[in-house]
C-alpha cells in the first residue's frame, strides 16, 4: 500500500529529484568547501571552462556552484521551517476551530479570512521590513502567510471527524474535550495535510527566493533568490549568473509540487478505497 | 505610459529618408548636396525632442532648496544658478545670471553684477531683489548646502536693479562662495515666493525660472516635459525644442532603451558599468565618461568610534591595509574610478594634497597591527566581530560591501552585514549610530568646506546625514578647520585643507577607498554632450540633434 511502486510516477520523479537535492545540501561543505561568499577566482568566468569553477564566477569572482550548493541549505531549510510551521499552527487553530465550533470557531475563522485576503508575499514583506532580514524573522514572515489553508483543510476535516464514532466513544470514556480533540481528531486528519504541505513548501521557496530577490533576505548567506538578482544587473553580459540559480529553483520547485502531487494522488485513491469498503 | 516613445518604425522610417537624401545627390541632384551634408553634421541644428532616461521624481524639484543632483537633472534646465561650472573659464567659472563677482579684501561682502534683459518664464523681469530675497530666506535659511555657506550672511544690498552686494557678520572666504556658486545659487522669482510657505509653494513643482526651458508637465511615473523659452537671454539657444525625462518601466533597461533608439540619452549611469563593455560596441552610442568631474563621488568605510576597537588607530590602518583599492577600482568599478587615499579627491587641484601616505593592500601587516592592538585570532580564528551596513544607494556601494566582508574574514575580522534600505540606512548610521563600520558616498563639491569638513568636525547633532556621526573628536582637526573657515586668504586656505588632509590620513577617521563618478550613454546624434565639468546638471541650452 505505501510501497515505491504504488505511487506513481509523478511522485517517483519528485521524491527522487528532492533526494538529490537534500543530499547536495547535506553535502555542500564537501562538494564546496569553505565560505561560499569567499572571492576565490577571476570575476565573470564563464561556466565550463575552468575545473576550478565549474559554473563560472560572478562579478566579484564568487563561486556559482559554491553559491548553488550552498543556496539549497538556505533554501530547503527556510523552507522546511515555515512550511512546519505553518502547518502546525495552521492545524492547531483548524482544529480547536473545528472542535469547539461556536463563538470560537466564529472568531479563528474571521482572523483566518482577514489573514487569507492579504497576499502571502505582502504579509511576508510587511514582516521583514518591521523586523529585519534573518532566518528566524524570514520564517516567521512566510509562515504568517501560509497558515490559513492548513487552518481550513483541518477545521473541514475536523467538522466531519467529530461526528464520528470513536469520537463519542471517546468521550463516554471520559476523555476531556481538548485531549479528544488533538489526541483522537487531529491525527485523523493529518491525511490531507499531507498533501497540502508540498504546496506549502513550494509557495514557501517561492517567497523566500522573491524576498532575497528583493534584497530583504539575510545578506550574510547564499540564497537563489539574491543570486539571481545580482546576476540581473548583468542579464546581458553574463545570464548565467541568473539561469543557473534560475534551473535550481525550478528543479526544487518542480520536485516538490510532483512529489506533493504523486502523495496526493494516492491519498485521494485509498479514500475512495476506504469508502468503498 | 508610451506617449514620448518614438516608435521603432517612425525611427527607422527618419533613417530611411536620410539614407535617401544622401544618396540623392548621386542620382544627379547638381550642387551642394554633399556640402549641406557636411554642415548638417556641423552647424547646430535647431529643433529636436530629447529624450532622456528619466533619474528620480524628488517631491521637491526646486533646486533652491535641495541642492541634490536629482533634483538638478531636471530643474537645471528651468531655473539658473548665478554662475555655472565650465571647463575653460576664470576660476573654473562661466556666466550665468551673474556677469561679474568681485569679493571685498575683508571677506565681508561680494559684488554681484546681474545680467540685464533676463526674464522670468511668466514675463516679469529679473532684478536684483530676486537674488536678494533667494539668498536671504531661500538659500540662508532652507537649502542643505546654502545652510553652511552662507550661515555668515547678513543682508543683501540692492543699490540697484542689477547689483547685488552680500555683506557677511563675519569673514567668509570669496573662494568659498565662488566655487559654491553654481551649486547652491538658483535664483527664484521673488515676486511668486514673498510671503508664502516657501517650503509648500506650488511652484515647487511647477517651476518658473529664467533658464532655457520652460516646465511645462510632470506626469507621475511617465515623465517630465520641459519646452523651449523662446525668450532664453542668450540669443539663439535653446537649440532643442523639448526635453523629456521619460521613466523607463525598469530603470536596469536603460541599455536596451538606448538600443532600441526609445531614448537618446542615460545620465548618471544608468546604464550598468557591466553593460557598457557591450552597449560601447552599438553602433550609434556613445559612452562619455567625462561631464561629471563636479560631482565627484566617493567611496569611503565609515567607522563608529565608539567601539573600543576601532577607536584604536592600528585597527583602523588595519582595516585600511586590508583593502585592495586596484580590486575595487577594476572589479566593482570596472576601470570607471580611481583609487583615493584622502578626502579630497584628485579631480580638485587646487586642494588636493598629493603627498598623503597611502595604505598599500597589505594583509599580513594588517594582521601584524591588528596583533600589536592585541587582538589576537581566537578560536575559530576570528579575533573580533563587526556589524557592517554598505549604504544601499548604488549596486556599488552593495559590492563593495560584500567585497569587504571577505577582505575582513581575510584578517580575522568577521563582519556581518546588515542589510537596510535607504531610510532605515540613514537612521541607523547618522541618528541612532547603531552600526560598527558602513560604506558610504559623501559626495565633494568643489570645496572642502560645503560638504567635506563636516565629515570630521565634532560637535555636531545627531541626524545630520554624511556628517561626523562617527563619535569622532580630535581636537587639533577641529582647530583646523574653524582656522581655515575664516581664512579669506585663498592661498593660505588651501594650505590649510591641505593641512588637514595629512592630518586626516594619519588619523584615519574614516578610510577613503575610491572616487567614482558617472557615465553617460547617448546617441551619437546628440551633440555638446558633457562639455562642462556639471553636464548633467547644467542647462544643455546648447545641446542639439543631429540629423
Amino acid at each position: 500500500m505505501t510501497g515505491w511502486g504504488n505511487i506513481g510516477w509523478q511522485a517517483r520523479f519528485g521524491l527522487l529529484l528532492l533526494a538529490a537535492l537534500g543530499l547536495m545540501a547535506l553535502a555542500a561543505p564537501l562538494i564546496a568547501p569553505g565560505d561560499p561568499l569567499a572571492l576565490s577566482g577571476p570575476p565573470l568566468l564563464r561556466p565550463f571552462l575552468d575545473a576550478a569553477h565549474p559554473l563560472g564566477t560572478d562579478r566579484l569572482g564568487r563561486d556559482v556552484l559554491a553559491g548553488i550548493v550552498h543556496g539549497s541549505r538556505t533554501t530547503l531549510m527556510i523552507a522546511l521551517f515555515s512550511a512546519a510551521a505553518a502547518l502546525m499552527f495552521g492545524s492547531l487553530i483548524g482544529t480547536l476551530s473545528g472542535f469547539l465550533g461556536g463563538i470560537v470557531d466564529l472568531a479563528l475563522m474571521r482572523l483566518t479570512e482577514a489573514f487569507q485576503t492579504v497576499p502571502a508575499f505582502l504579509l511576508a514583506l510587511a514582516a521583514i521590513s518591521m523586523s529585519g532580514p534573518g532566518i528566524p524573522t524570514l520564517v516567521f514572515a512566510i509562515s504568517l502567510g501560509n497558515w490559513t489553508q492548513a487552518a481550513r483543510v483541518t477545521r473541514a476535516e475536523v467538522l466531519s471527524l467529530r461526528e464520528r464514532d470513536f469520537v463519542a466513544a471517546a468521550r463516554v470514556l471520559g476523555m476531556r474535550p481538548l485531549e479528544i480533540a488533538f489526541r483522537e481528531i487531529l491525527p485523523n486528519a493529518f491525511g490531507p495535510l499531507v498533501s497540502l504541505a508540498a504546496i506549502s513548501v513550494a509557495s514557501a521557496i517561492l517567497i523566500e527566493a522573491a524576498l532575497s530577490f528583493l534584497g530583504f533576505g539575510d545578506p550574510n548567506r547564499v540564497t537563489w533568490g539574491s543570486m539571481i538578482a545580482e546576476g540581473r544587473t548583468v542579464l546581458r553580459a553574463a545570464p548565467y549568473l541568473s539561469v543557473v540559480p534560475g534551473i535550481a529553483l525550478v528543479a526544487t520547485v518542480l520536485g516538490v509540487h510532483f512529489a506533493g502531487r504523486g502523495l496526493a494522488l494516492r491519498e485521494g485513491v485509498s479514500r475512495r478505497e476506504r469508502v468503498a469498503q | 505610459m508610451s506617449a514620448f516613445f518614438p516608435t521603432r518604425r517612425r525611427f527607422l522610417a527618419a533613417s530611411a529618408s536620410a539614407a535617401a537624401l544622401t544618396v540623392l545627390p548621386l542620382g544627379g541632384v547638381p550642387l551642394g548636396g554633399t556640402q549641406s551634408g557636411r554642415a548638417w553634421a556641423q552647424e547646430p541644428v535647431r529643433g529636436g525632442r530629447l529624450v532622456v532616461a528619466g533619474d528620480s521624481e524628488p517631491t521637491n524639484l526646486n533646486p533652491a532648496i535641495v541642492a541634490s543632483n536629482g533634483v538638478f537633472f531636471v530643474a537645471s534646465k528651468v531655473i539658473e544658478p548665478l554662475a555655472e561650472q565650465s571647463y575653460g573659464g576664470t576660476d573654473g567659472l562661466e556666466p550665468r545670471l551673474a556677469t561679474s563677482w568681485e569679493g571685498s579684501e575683508d571677506g565681508l561682502s561680494v559684488t554681484f553684477r546681474l545680467r540685464e534683459g533676463v526674464s522670468w518664464h511668466d514675463g516679469k523681469p529679473f532684478t536684483a531683489a530676486d537674488v536678494a530675497f533667494s539668498a536671504l530666506e531661500v538659500w540662508k535659511k532652507l537649502q542643505n548646502l546654502g545652510r553652511v555657506v552662507f550661515r555668515n550672511l547678513e543682508t543683501v544690498e540692492t543699490p540697484d536693479d542689477h547689483t547685488a552686494i552680500f555683506k557677511f557678520s563675519a569673514p567668509t572666504p570669496f573662494q568659498l562662495i565662488r566655487n559654491a556658486l553654481p551649486v547652491v545659487t538658483s535664483v527664484l522669482p521673488a515676486h511668486l515666493y514673498r510671503d508664502t510657505d516657501i517650503a509648500r509653494n506650488p511652484a515647487n513643482q511647477k517651476l518658473v525660472g529664467t533658464g532655457p526651458f520652460v516646465f511645462a508637465e510632470h506626469r507621475p511615473g511617465e515623465y517630465f516635459l520641459l519646452r523651449r523659452n523662446e525668450n532664453y537671454w542668450k540669443k539663439g539657444e535653446p537649440l532643442l525644442d523639448e526635453i523629456v525625462y521619460q521613466f523607463l518601466p525598469d530603470r536596469a533597461a536603460a541599455g536596451n532603451a538606448l538600443e532600441a533608439e526609445e531614448i537618446h540619452l542615460a545620465a548618471f549611469s544608468a546604464v550598468p558599468l557591466a553593460d557598457l563593455d557591450r552597449i560601447s560596441q552599438v553602433p550609434g552610442l556613445k559612452v562619455h565618461a567625462n561631464g561629471y568631474e563636479g560631482l565627484t563621488y566617493q567611496l569611503v568605510v565609515e567607522i563608529n568610534h565608539r567601539r573600543k576597537e576601532l577607536a584604536d588607530l592600528k585597527v583602523r590602518q588595519a582595516i585600511a591595509h586590508a583593502i585592495d583599492r586596484d580590486f575595487v577600482v577594476k572589479t566593482i568599478f570596472l576601470g570607471y574610478a580611481k583609487p583615493a587615499f584622502g578626502p579630497i579627491p584628485a579631480t580638485d587641484p587646487t586642494f588636493f594634497e598629493p603627498d598623503l601616505p597611502r595604505a598599500a593592500f597589505d594583509p599580513a601587516r594588517a594582521e601584524a597591527l591588528l596583533d600589536e592592538a592585541g587582538y589576537k585570532r581566537g578560536d575559530g580564528g576570528t579575533r573580533f566581530a563587526l556589524r557592517l551596513l554598505p549604504a544601499p544607494f548604488f549596486n556599488e556601494t552593495k559590492q563593495f560591501g560584500d567585497y569587504l566582508r571577505q577582505a575582513l574574514a581575510k584578517i580575522g575580522i568577521d563582519a556581518q552585514i546588515v542589510g537596510n534600505d535607504t531610510p532605515a540606512h540613514l537612521k541607523a548610521v547618522y541618528t541612532d549610530h547603531d552600526f560598527d563600520i558602513a560604506v558610504a558616498t559623501p559626495v565633494y563639491r568643489s570645496d572642502p568646506a560645503i560638504s567635506t569638513t563636516i565629515l570630521f568636525q565634532s560637535g555636531l547633532p545627531a541626524g545630520v546625514p554624511f556628517s561626523n556621526q562617527y563619535g569622532f573628536a580630535d581636537q587639533p582637526i577641529d582647530a583646523l578647520i574653524d582656522q581655515a573657515a575664516a581664512e579669506i586668504d585663498g592661498a593660505r586656505r588651501a594650505g590649510l585643507y591641505r593641512q588637514l588632509q595629512k592630518e586626516v590620513a594619519q588619523k584615519l577617521p574614516l578610510i577613503n577607498v575610491a572616487d567614482f563618478s558617472f557615465i553617460t550613454v547617448a546617441r551619437d546624434t546628440v551633440r555638446n554632450v558633457s562639455d562642462n565639468p556639471r553636464w548633467a546638471v547644467s542647462n544643455w541650452s546648447n545641446v542639439w540633434i543631429a540629423g
